[in-house]
């Protein structure tokens, strides 16, 4: 007997304006391509759910921007998947969503349908930054979508952030977390900007138009954000995110401790049976293989057990409590302390990691330099 | 085989000037190859000399060709036109009785047209110039064939021009082989001489020797005897590369072919070595050759991650195949157990490198090349150092030694002010000018071997718009004002990073050094000092800033596969540094005092 999946991640592949930085498979909103998708996703939800149980307890739809989708068409969707929750668990459903693309109507097609966790792009409080980020909203829209979530009964908010932004000094990221905070969210996840291969800000870097902030300055703004959300009663629990204790993200831990999960959708990755199979990234080709009854997959990957367990590991350490030994023992038979020996020498004699009785995890400035640590691990 | 129906040859050229095509349509004229088999540049077989498209091995090859009506037996040998391996044409024109000088119709005559048929001309061979690629619209055969009779003493008389390309005059280059060039000399009845002229290790025969038969004849099942080693061996296959290895019972005095006798390693055999009856041997041995001489050094150590035993292992299996290099145990401080190398040149050492990698997939960290230098010491005894590593404390040297070169480049005469230019900024002394058409002249030159050795080449092709080339020998020591330049990395010299220069470029060279290290090693947490010092005389110092972040802020599902294979990267890169004190520096580092100096 299959073991029930328990979490599921859908990916909507739509967005209002598309932003330079961003790296995840988005195409530009079209109001004739939404029913197919819809159709499609849940035509591979109907194919897994005839193959295996499904129970889910934390359920993710993100993308792109999911509350681009017409609120119909939202609550079609989302109400097909909600079918699937366990009905005995206390359930996490999160959707993220725009500043500015939740209207009241979408908002309360999200609440019947039993989404409990809000996950907003506020990016930045300054107008300057977030047009360098490409970002068409305005700073006073992330409070209206607040309020809106709220008085549609959607209490759980999450607020993302950027820091490491051209031109961000560390007061103007002072400025926008303290503004975030004011909007009491229990959870934020912020991030140093990253320049990915391919996107238009990579370009406009490599161009000499943009100049990247300095190492100093984002190490900064990363370090004072630990501190200020501490401070506010939300610890950092993973590299980039913050939440009051307990209303950590259920859904994201599962990646972070590489557990199984499906995903829909274009571009979508999931991980089951120790496969972890990724869809492919285009909404067309995706729509037609689902149609013809086919598979949208374009690669699964499939690790020997010492690498996975060294997958695992990578990811455990970006969790601020670590790679917890006991439980790590228990999955692939080893003890982190003894499989990773050299690398945990390494490093805490650096100061990077620390090991105790119960795990292995990074330092505050391993935290900063996680990177050179993991690249032992993996 | 009638003798007078034998051609021995090799073609020899300056670098790309066509032989190994040559050789194509002589192999493909002979009926040796199918139109099937055939490929472009068929003797060079081995994987790097395809991908680099050059010649780095010789290969002899037996065919029979027809001409008016007879069938004659031609042994050729291609040759490589690298400066580097100018030993390979050494040997093969010692076996050989004529040579075949092969010039591109739109280059003319090259620095190493000149020191190939120059060699052709010390071993008393008959020479055929050849003029190839008349085929291409730029081509000028009969400028080309004016400066060879002008610059080289060749006569035209006899000069053949063909496309070995397309084929054309190809029919008429056999005839002129057939008529210009003397069948083998040399007595079957004799006590057999046979040279060995190369050798190649296989894994299935053992060492496969190339020789030709001067006097006497060899044979299968014979018991022969090695004159320089004086060892003996039972011949247990002898044979013709047709191109293909085609075993036969004998091979007679004027034939060139190979020879097995279960001998298992490359060092058992000298090449230049005469085989001779072991029961009745010759009186004496042929004249043989030198040895080639190592040009450049440089250690090899094994990257991070790798073993010691695992590079010994490696240089072992490489030197089965290429006798041709040395190598020798040796201690660095800062990167521990390795091994000095010695190479011909820095071709060869790039070879070398590659098919470490390659070939026994051992990956090693290099340091700098370098060239011999001779140290007297004040108690006057005589060393030769190759490293600057390797020099005794400046207190006990009484006079340093630099190898010096003499230099022969062959240019466009309106580049003449931009080589003088150049050659004062390398310590150059100026000899002569040749002209060798109111257009074009041959300068030569002497520098200090260091001089030249890093990127001299190139500089020459960029002043000259691409036209200049040059060749080289080594002609002596000349005492100098050397001095070692060491690194030192926070406070400590690296001894794999010091160099030996010039006092007058010291300065200039010590900070451009630190700029390009600089680059190359990454931000450490902790501030890195680099300095140049001069004994204990500081010269130049940079310094890196410590980083402060390197994390990767999302890794979510759609992720983890991306990620991980992103730090798996980081940590391959990990692997090509050395940790000296607690700083990795990447082992292109090590290489960085090569780059240009400008
Ligand atoms: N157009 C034209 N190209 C030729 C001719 N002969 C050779 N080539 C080209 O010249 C280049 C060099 O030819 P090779 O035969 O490899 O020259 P090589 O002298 O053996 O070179 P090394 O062994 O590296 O010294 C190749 O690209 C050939 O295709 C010719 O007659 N006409
Ligand atoms: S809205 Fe989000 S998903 Fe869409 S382009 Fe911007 S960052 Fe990417
Ligand atoms: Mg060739």
């Amino acid at each position: 007997m299959t073991t029930p999946v328990r979490a599921l991640y859908v990916h909507v592949p739509f967005c209002r304006t598309l932003c330079g930085y961003c790296d995840f498979y988005s195409t530009r909103f079209r109001s004739d391509r939404v029913a197919p998708l819809v159709d499609a996703l849940l035509a591979e939800l109907r194919r897994w759910s005839d193959a295996r149980p499904l129970r889910f307890d934390t359920l993710f739809v993100g993308g792109g921007t999911p509350t681009t989708l017409p609120a119909d068409e939202l609550e079609r969707l989302l109400a097909a998947l909600a079918a699937f929750r366990d009905p005995a668990a206390d359930v996490e459903f999160t959707v993220e969503a725009n500043p500015a693309t939740l209207t009241p109507a979408r908002a309360a097609a999200l609440a019947r349908c039993g989404v409990n966790r809000v996950s907003l792009g506020a990016q930045s409080f300054e107008p300057r930054e977030l047009r360098v980020l490409d970002r068409r909203h305005r700073p006073e829209q992330v409070a209206e979508t607040v309020a809106l979530c709220r008085a549609a009964g959607l209490t759980r908010l999450s607020l993302d952030l950027i820091f490491g932004v051209p031109g961000q000094t560390c007061e103007s990221w002072a400025r926008s977390l303290a503004a975030a905070l004011a909007l009491d969210p229990e959870h934020l996840s912020c991030y140093g900007l990253t320049y990915e291969e391919g996107t238009p800000l990579t370009a406009r870097r490599d161009a000499g138009r943009l100049r990247p902030l300095d190492d100093d300055t984002e190490a900064e703004q990363y370090e004072y954000a630990m501190d200020a959300l501490a401070a506010a009663g939300r610890p950092q629990y993973e590299l980039s995110n913050y939440a009051r204790p307990g209303r950590e993200c259920r859904h994201n831990l599962r990646y972070w401790h590489n557990e199984p999960y499906l995903g829909l959708g274009p571009s979508a990755a999931g991980f089951i049976d120790e496969v972890r199979y990724k869809n492919v990234a285009d909404t067309a080709a995706y729509v037609a293989a689902i149609r013809a009854g086919g598979s949208a997959r374009v690669e699964e990957e499939t690790l020997p057990p010492e690498r996975r367990a060294r997958e695992t590991a990578m990811l455990e350490l970006r969790l601020v409590a670590g790679i917890d030994r006991r439980r790590f023992a228990e999955r692939y038979g080893a003890d982190p302390a003894d499989l990773f020996a050299t690398a945990i020498a390494r490093h805490t004699a650096a100061g990077l990691l620390e090991v105790d009785e119960r795990g292995v995890r990074l330092t505050r400035t391993g935290r900063l330099l996680a990177n050179r640590v993991m690249a032992d691990f993996v | 085989m009638d003798r007078s129906k034998i051609r021995n040859f090799s073609i020899i050229a300056h670098i790309d000037h066509g032989k190994s095509t040559l050789a194509d349509r002589l192999l493909q004229r002979s009926g040796a190859v199918s139109e099937r088999e055939l490929k472009a540049q068929i003797l060079d077989d081995m994987d790097l000399e395809r991908e680099r498209g050059i010649t780095i091995k010789a290969s002899a090859v037996t065919v029979d060709m027809e001409c008016d009506g007879e069938t004659y037996m031609f042994n050729l040998i291609d040759t490589p036109g690298h400066v580097d391996f100018h030993y390979e044409v050494d040997r093969a024109l010692a076996a050989c009785d004529g040579a075949l000088l092969v010039v591109d119709a739109t280059q003319g005559v090259q620095a190493q047209t000149v020191a190939n048929a120059y060699a052709a001309v010390g071993n008393n061979l008959e020479i055929i110039p050849v003029i190839n690629k008349i085929d291409l619209p730029s081509a000028a055969p009969e400028d080309a064939a004016l400066e060879i009779e002008h610059v080289l003493g060749i006569s035209a008389d006899h000069v053949q021009f063909v496309s070995a390309k397309s084929g054309v005059g190809i029919d008429d280059l056999v005839r002129a082989i057939v008529k210009h060039l003397p069948p083998p000399k040399g007595d079957p009845a004799a006590p057999l001489q046979a040279l060995i002229f190369d050798s190649e290790y296989n894994d299935y025969r053992g060492v496969i020797c190339y020789v030709r038969v001067m006097n006497g004849t060899l044979r299968k099942g014979q018991k022969v005897l090695l004159m320089g080693r004086q060892r003996t061996y039972l011949v247990t296959e002898l044979g013709k590369f047709r191109p293909q290895m085609t075993p036969c019972e004998a091979l007679a005095a004027g034939e060139t072919g190979y020879l097995v006798a279960s001998i298992k390693s490359l060092q058992d055999v000298t090449v230049g070595d005469t085989v001779t009856d072991a029961l009745h041997p010759a009186a004496a041995a042929l004249p043989g050759y030198q040895p080639p001489q190592h040009m450049v050094f440089c250690d090899f150590y094994p990257a991070t991650g790798e073993s010691f035993d695992a590079l010994r292992d490696a240089l072992q299996r490489l030197s089965l195949n290429d006798a041709s290099f040395s190598f020798a145990p040796q201690h660095s401080e800062a990167l521990g157990p390795g091994y000095r190398c010695g190479f011909l040149g820095l071709l060869h050492m790039d070879i070398v490198q590659e098919r470490l990698e390659r070939e026994c997939g051992v990956s090693v960290v290099q340091t700098a090349p370098s060239v011999t230098y001779e140290v007297v010491l004040r108690d006057g005894t005589l060393r030769h150092v190759e490293s600057a590593g390797d020099l005794p404390d400046m207190g006990h040297i009484e006079e340093l030694r630099e190898p010096l070169i003499e230099m022969q480049v062959i240019t466009p005469a309106d580049s003449i002010g931009n080589i003088m230019q150049l050659a004062e900024q390398r310590r150059g002394e100026y000899r002569k000018t040749e002209y060798l058409s109111p257009q074009r002249v041959l300068l030569t030159y002497e520098f200090p071997f260091n001089e030249i050795l890093y990127d001299f080449y190139d500089k020459l092709k960029s002043i000259t718009r691409g036209y200049g080339t040059m060749d080289y020998r080594v002609i002596g020591y000349r005492a100098s004002d050397l001095v070692k330049l060491d690194i030192l990395i926070n406070g400590k010299p690296v001894d794999a990073l010091s160099l030996i220069c010039h006092r007058s470029k010291a300065e200039h060279r010590g900070r451009r050094f630190l700029i390009k290290l600089r680059k190359e090693i990454d931000r450490h947490q902790f501030e890195i000092r680099l300095q140049a010092a001069i004994g204990s005389k500081i010269i130049a110092a940079e310094s890196i800033k410590p980083f402060r972040k390197d994390v990767t802020a999302k890794c979510y599902g759609g992720d983890v596969t991306r990620k991980r294979k992103l730090l798996e990267k980081q940590k391959e890169g990990k692997k090509r540094m050395k940790t000296v004190g607690s700083v990795d520096i990447p082992q292109k580092a090590f290489m960085t005092v090569l780059e240009p100096e400008d």
